[in-house]
């Protein structure tokens, strides 16, 4: 088998010992790599009953066989763990050059376990792999501590993805961030590597990767690169980053504005994408062997950055109340520095506004207060202030003043840029998501909004369980090849197989790759019932499923649940209450 | 009747971001798109992949609801609406 690395590195942060194992053939036919790995060596490692910030929490680090092989927009690696914010097996997917790094190191996966006595980082190198001090960094943010170990190590061919002092003050939203900007996001892993004394990783190596069969890969790759080139959607990401999503979402109508009270930004041409090409945006950037680049590289005022993207450009935008631009790529930075998730922060912030404005908590943030905005990312990621509190999340903070309804969460993580009232089967892809509030474990608004593989009416439920449950599966099949998500706007599952079969010299068709995707679904579903999730966390918060939209075409709506959930959990072999029954984990290899 | 056009993205690039125009009763989306190409060159070429057929993932909104769910480019205009017209884009 090809496409691997061939080694997985376990260091016991405990005992401070490194050991290098080979990858399990069965691990690679069973989850094929990325979220995969993660899930399955999670699972099988640590015990259901643990605390997500206890030593006994694990990180995996795993890219994919597709990842750095050449092969258009290979590039990710995903980082998984138990969510200090959610309490589920999650993971989270970062590009940039990381992933490959670390595949070019020799290791495919990495697993983290204990917790170190002092700051200490994981060197990578050709083959090796060895724990080092770090308690010089310590304190310092994600640019100064890639800066720091590219120093010391004196090679800039070196690649560091690392924590900043939001994870080591264990902000339950805290990130890890690769090459200063790609964030692995969500869950609040970065929380979970501060939490191990773990302050980076650092990969340098130039191991061959191999493909199995190198002509087909080449013929694949060339029908791939050629679909993804053609393909109108990729260019406009390319053109206009991902922020050109504010003016479509909004025209649509579900555009969550001001924590999700209505669903309309009046401001929004503002912080569009648009906007951003025609002012702050410096040039366009991509991760490794990416054509698209729908990264944007900024420059304003003295300062250069990365983004926003379209979830930051919304979240510290419209559902702040903020147009203003500066402010919003600015907070965006921050959160790059610091290392927080640039999605709950803002979402948390929104919370926090809302509330204050309604008189439930006493504090002068008002929405539109950008400045205001800006102090509050900074005293989160300091844990100073009231920003301790909103530190624990939105659900927590709103929870604590006795009005959990404004958290604007599903499994207590905050909910992405769409309002589910006007987009009905992406609401139920994010109730039903195994890792919370998301929009990348299958994303709806494909079909729903921007027409693509084909045009579903975003108002009607008939016939959105079976597409949720087809997306949920293939993202999380494309998640574990350590290919970009972005990919799926122009190949089919087809591809993928071919990609994956050329590749590693496993023989895999459409309809086995799926399967893999929903192996990987039913192994994070089966574990998180084990951490007590049921029937009653898939859903969304109160507000979305009894309070109608207030305008434009949507007008009226509400998310109708109960029209999907029953068949949605009947189509995937689930009982009335969520769990998969013994008849599907056979099916799957999961008795 | 008046009816406001808004354009976004690439559309940007061949005609104006935002702007208002007169028809008469009885006209539809094609009305309005045929004027589009008559006024400014290079709409027709981004908007349709052929003649009355739209390119792949081009989206028209009307008043906030797709056309696509309404009368296709059939969908009649009415006093006041507001016409949104979107390139292929996304994100995430």
């Amino acid at each position: 088998m090809d496409g691997y690395a061939g080694n997985i590195v376990y260091a016991d942060l405990s005992l401070g010992k490194v050991t290098i194992k080979p990858t399990p053939p069965d691990l690679k036919k069973q989850f094929i790599g990325g979220r995969g790995f993660g899930i399955r060596l999670l699972t099988d490692m640590v015990d259901p009953k643990i605390d997500p910030m206890s030593e006994k929490n694990v990180l995996v680090y795993a890219s994919g066989p597709l990842t750095g092989t050449g092969i258009p927009l290979g590039s990710r690696y995903e980082v998984s763990t138990i969510s200090p914010l959610t309490g589920a097996a999650m993971s989270a997917n970062s590009g940039g050059v990381f992933g490959w790094k670390m595949k070019k190191a020799g290791f495919d996966a990495v697993v983290l376990s204990g917790k170190a006595k002092k700051p200490v980082y994981l060197f990578l190198d050709n083959g090796k792999a060895e724990l080092r001090n770090a308690a010089h960094l310590w304190g310092k943010t994600t640019g100064q501590t890639t800066d720091a170990i590219m120093e010391e190590l004196n090679d800039k061919s070196v690649r560091v993805s690392c924590i900043g002092p939001a994870g080591e003050k264990l902000v339950l939203f805290a990130c890890i961030i690769n090459e200063k900007t790609r964030a692995a996001g969500r869950g609040g892993v970065g929380a979970v590597m501060g939490s191990k004394n773990l302050k980076a990783i650092a990969a340098r190596g130039d191991l061959p990767i191999k493909a199995a069969d190198e002509a087909q890969l080449d013929l694949v790759k060339e029908r791939v690169r050629k679909k993804i080139e053609d393909n109108g959607i990729e260019k406009a990401l390319h053109n206009y980053g991902t922020a050109v999503l504010i003016n479509i979402i909004n025209e649509n109508y579900v555009l969550p504005t001001r924590n999700f009270q209505t669903a309309h930004f009046a401001n929004a041409e503002n912080v569009s994408g648009e906007t951003i090409a025609k002012t702050i945006l410096k040039k366009p950037k991509g991760c490794y062997a990416c054509i698209v680049q729908c990264g944007r590289v900024h420059e304003f005022d003295g300062e250069t950055g990365e983004g926003p993207e379209y979830e930051p450009d919304w979240a510290f935008g419209p559902d702040c109340g903020i147009d203003d631009l500066k402010a919003v790529a600015r907070a965006n930075n921050i959160c790059n520095e610091y290392g927080l998730d640039a999605i709950s922060a803002p979402a948390t912030i929104a919370c926090l506004m809302e509330m204050a404005e309604k008189g439930y908590v006493k504090h002068p943030i008002r929405f539109g207060d950008a400045k205001g905005m800006l102090k509050l990312v900074e005293q989160i990621a300091k844990r100073e202030d009231i920003g301790n509190e909103l530190a624990e999340g939105s659900f927590r903070f709103a929870t604590k003043y006795g009005h959990p309804e404004f958290s604007m969460s599903s499994k207590k993580q905050e909910l992405p840029a769409y309002d589910p009232r006007g987009i009905q089967g992406y609401g139920l892809a994010t109730a039903t998501s195994v890792r919370g509030g998301d929009h990348v474990y299958g994303y709806m608004i494909s079909p729903e909004v921007l027409g693509a593989p084909e045009k579903l009416d975003p108002y009607v439920t008939k016939g959105k369980p079976q597409w949720v449950k087809t997306f949920q599966d293939l993202t999380a099949a494309i998640d574990a090849s350590g290919m970009c998500l972005f990919t799926s706007f122009a190949l089919g599952a087809e591809d993928y197989a071919d990609l994956l079969t050329a590749t590693t010299g496993m023989k895999i068709d459409t309809a086995g790759l799926l399967k893999i995707g929903e192996r990987i679904w039913n192994l994070q579903k089966l574990y998180n019932i084990k951490r007590g999730f049921g029937r009653k966390d898939d859903t969304l918060p109160a507000r979305l499923l009894n309070e109608p939209l207030k305008e434009g075409a949507p007008k009226g709506q509400v998310w109708r649940r109960d029209e999907m959930l029953d068949e949605y959990y009947t189509l995937r072999g689930w009982d009335r209450e969520g769990t998969p029954t013994q008849e599907k984990r056979k099916d799957l290899g999961l008795a | 009747m008046k009816v406001q056009v808004k354009a976004f993205a690439t559309f940007r690039e061949v005609m104006d971001s935002q702007f208002d125009l007169d028809f008469l009763q009885g006209a539809t989306i094609r009305t309005l798109l045929e004027d589009l190409i008559e006024r400014y060159d290079g709409v027709g070429e981004l908007m349709f992949a052929s003649p009355g057929t739209l390119r792949d993932f081009v989206n028209i909104l009307k008043n906030g609801r797709n056309i696509h769910f309404l009368g296709g480019l059939d969908t009649p205009l009415d006093d006041g609406d507001v016409i949104a017209l979107f390139p292929p884009v996304a994100g995430g």
